[in-house]
């Protein structure tokens, strides 16, 4: 079938380009047959389910089968601004830990891969060693560092007693005012790697001639990098902004191994939160209205950033 | 480089006038290269400690642990943790299941995507943009919105607590991103290739499986491992929709190890690290293609 309509449309282009209309309606049923397997799972499983946690967030529904939803408006959000500080609590996690991401493992993957872009001795190994955490789940990361946290046996409080530091220790994830720090401190360990690769994947494009002609022009090594390789690292850093926002509002994993959301509270997020309000509370409307809030901030964070960069280009 | 092979006179004078262009450190001064690198492997030993931690407990009886510094070596190595650690967290099970639902979902997830990213990039329909932006959109929304609906349609499929019905999920929250990256990657190959083809009869099945695809190697790559490792590490769709231990996934068997007895922490870090065996040795299979032209085609998309 695809083969016939490939006949026709080949010398039609060649000879005359009659109406660019038919040719482009003809191009997507010729592109159906590929385009179809991916948009039919993507809308059933990604599109759907989004949409239907957006429904949900307007009805009360304990999520069994044998019950069925009811229709009560906008109580579900009233509830969730007024009456659910955790939801403050989580809203509020979830912007520090987009902000402290975007600063502190985006910068330190940029300076790692500046680094371990010239040529020096162990330089694979080095990349490999930055890299590797985050190959590793990140329930066992979680498990890891629970470990490494572990009050009296662990890592970090040994180390600080040896050293002469006893006042510096601390129940770090049974403390309310540090338990986020501390499970953030767990995902630098494992992010900061592959922000890294992709820096160094960009630093391969930045033109080796330009670099060369500035230093020529008696460019010292930060006018360089602020006029040469910074420009050049544009697309690179566009992605990384976008998928360090994007896997800061997802993190989960981490905060439910480690501290399942607490204590009292203070690690919760919103992708937990709205996780916990629909399975552990049996209610797949506040669910949904975290699910909710939780979309229009990652759409709202990524879409003008996305737009801003893609305008960018084309000039 | 280039320049040395072309100009080497020039490349001399420049050499001896400006800092050396980043390399092999040349002769006396090259303090900042010391210092960077020292700097390097300070961080380096500060990464790997969590790894070196986590093999030394691995080895060490609960008496030891409880007895010892962490860093200390284990009294006697006691590599029964490793036994233990696959029976306590069922891995040959769990293993299994893991596995298989990795080697169905991402060569197919990938085959998927592609296919689709060849329309979008290659055949030019009427509305690919706005095709792409519907996309590229799903690509960036956090999984766990979509969840508790999730939980509800694979409860009326009766597919809850099924590999199919976690390879499914699976296949369609993999494939935004990788559409979204291929299309990057495929718009970027020269259209004479394909209309070559196309003149000499080839059909567009033939161009997308014999021309496209091949051209598209270090993207797949590069893209089969992400896929691999995060479908082998998902955690959160698989606690939301596996219930019976039978079918659990690798991750889910993390728990196995703390009971209200507290944790054993020997089993558990031998746990951790042999559940990370296969996705280190898919990481050194494709390691080539990874750093390498891969990503960064990947990156401008």
């Amino acid at each position: 079938m695809t083969a016939t309509a490939d006949t026709q449309a080949g010398p039609i282009t060649i000879e005359t380009q009659p109406s660019r209309r038919k040719r482009k309606s003809s191009k997507f049923v010729q592109a159906l047959p590929y385009l179809i397997p991916a948009l039919a799972l993507y809308g059933y499983f990604v599109v759907y389910p989004m949409i239907d946690a957006v429904r949900l967030s307007f009805f009360q529904w304990s999520g069994f089968r044998t019950e069925s939803p009811v229709f009560v408006g906008l109580d579900n959000y009233v509830r969730l601004f007024t009456e659910d500080p955790v939801f403050w609590k989580a809203l509020q996690n979830s912007v520090i830990w987009v902000v402290l991401s975007l600063l502190v493992p985006t910068l330190l993957a940029l300076l790692l891969a500046l680094g371990l872009n010239r040529k020096m001795r162990g330089r694979n190994l080095m990349r490999s060693i930055f890299y590797i955490p985050s190959v590793f789940a990140s329930i066992t990361v979680a498990a890891m560092w629970r470990w490494i946290y572990n009050p009296t046996l662990g890592l970090v409080n040994q180390v600080l007693e040896a050293v002469g530091l006893e006042s510096w220790t601390r129940t770090w994830l049974g403390d309310p005012e540090i338990a986020l720090y501390s499970v953030f401190a767990a995902s630098i360990w494992q992010a900061v790697g592959f922000s890294m690769v992709l820096f160094l994947a960009g630093l391969q494009t930045v033109p080796h001639e330009l670099i060369d002609a500035a230093k020529v022009d008696g460019a010292n090594a930060w006018q360089v990098f602020r006029n040469v390789t910074l420009p050049a690292l544009r697309p690179t850093t566009v992605v990384v902004v976008i998928l360090t926002i994007i896997n800061s509002l997802k993190v989960f994993d981490l905060v439910v191994g480690m501290t399942g959301g607490g204590p009292a509270q203070s690690t919760q997020v919103l992708a937990l939160w709205s996780y916990t309000q629909s399975f552990t509370n049996h209610s797949f409307g506040m669910g949904g209205a975290v699910a909710t809030v939780l979309l229009i901030l990652s759409l709202a964070l990524v879409i003008p950033y996305m737009a801003w960069s893609m305008k960018g280009e084309d000039k | 480089m280039s320049t040395a092979l072309t100009t080497p006179v020039g490349a001399d004078l420049a050499r001896k006038n400006h800092t050396p262009p980043p390399g092999p450190a040349v002769g006396q001064r090259d303090w900042v290269g010391i210092g960077l690198w020292i700097a390097l492997v300070v961080s380096c030993a500060l990464w790997a400690a969590p790894f070196l931690l986590m093999f030394l407990t691995s080895a060490k009886t609960n008496a030891d642990i409880n007895q010892s510094a962490a860093w200390t070596l284990p009294e006697t190595w006691n590599w029964a943790n490793y036994s233990e650690a696959v029976e306590t967290g069922d891995l040959w099970n769990t293993g299994a299941n893991s596995l298989l639902i990795a080697v169905i979902k991402v060569p197919l997830g990938l085959f998927i995507a592609a296919a689709a990213a060849f329309a979008i990039a290659r055949l030019r329909f009427k509305f690919h943009r706005i095709v792409l932006g519907v996309i590229a959109v799903g690509s960036m929304v956090p999984i766990q919105i979509g969840l508790g609906p999730l939980f509800s349609t694979m409860l009326s499929l009766d597919l809850l607590d099924s590999r199919m019905g976690l390879i499914l999920p699976y296949l369609a929250f993999g494939i935004p991103y990788q559409i979204f990256v291929l299309y990057g990657f495929l718009r970027a190959i020269p259209d004479e290739l394909e209309e070559s083809a196309r003149i000499d009869g080839a059909s567009t099945f033939r161009i997308f499986w014999q021309v496209i695809l091949p051209l598209a190697k270090p993207a797949l790559a590069a893209l089969f491992i992400l896929d691999f490792v995060s479908t082998w590490n998902e955690y959160a769709m698989a606690t939301t929709l596996l219930r019976s231990q039978e079918n659990w996934t690798v991750p889910l068997a993390v728990q196995s190890f703390s009971t209200q007895h507290g944790t054993s922490y020997g089993p558990l870090n031998a746990f951790i690290l042999l559940s990370a065996i296969p996705v280190l040795i898919v990481y050194l299979m494709f390691q080539r293609y990874f750093v390498s032209g891969a990503l960064a085609g990947a990156v401008k998309g």
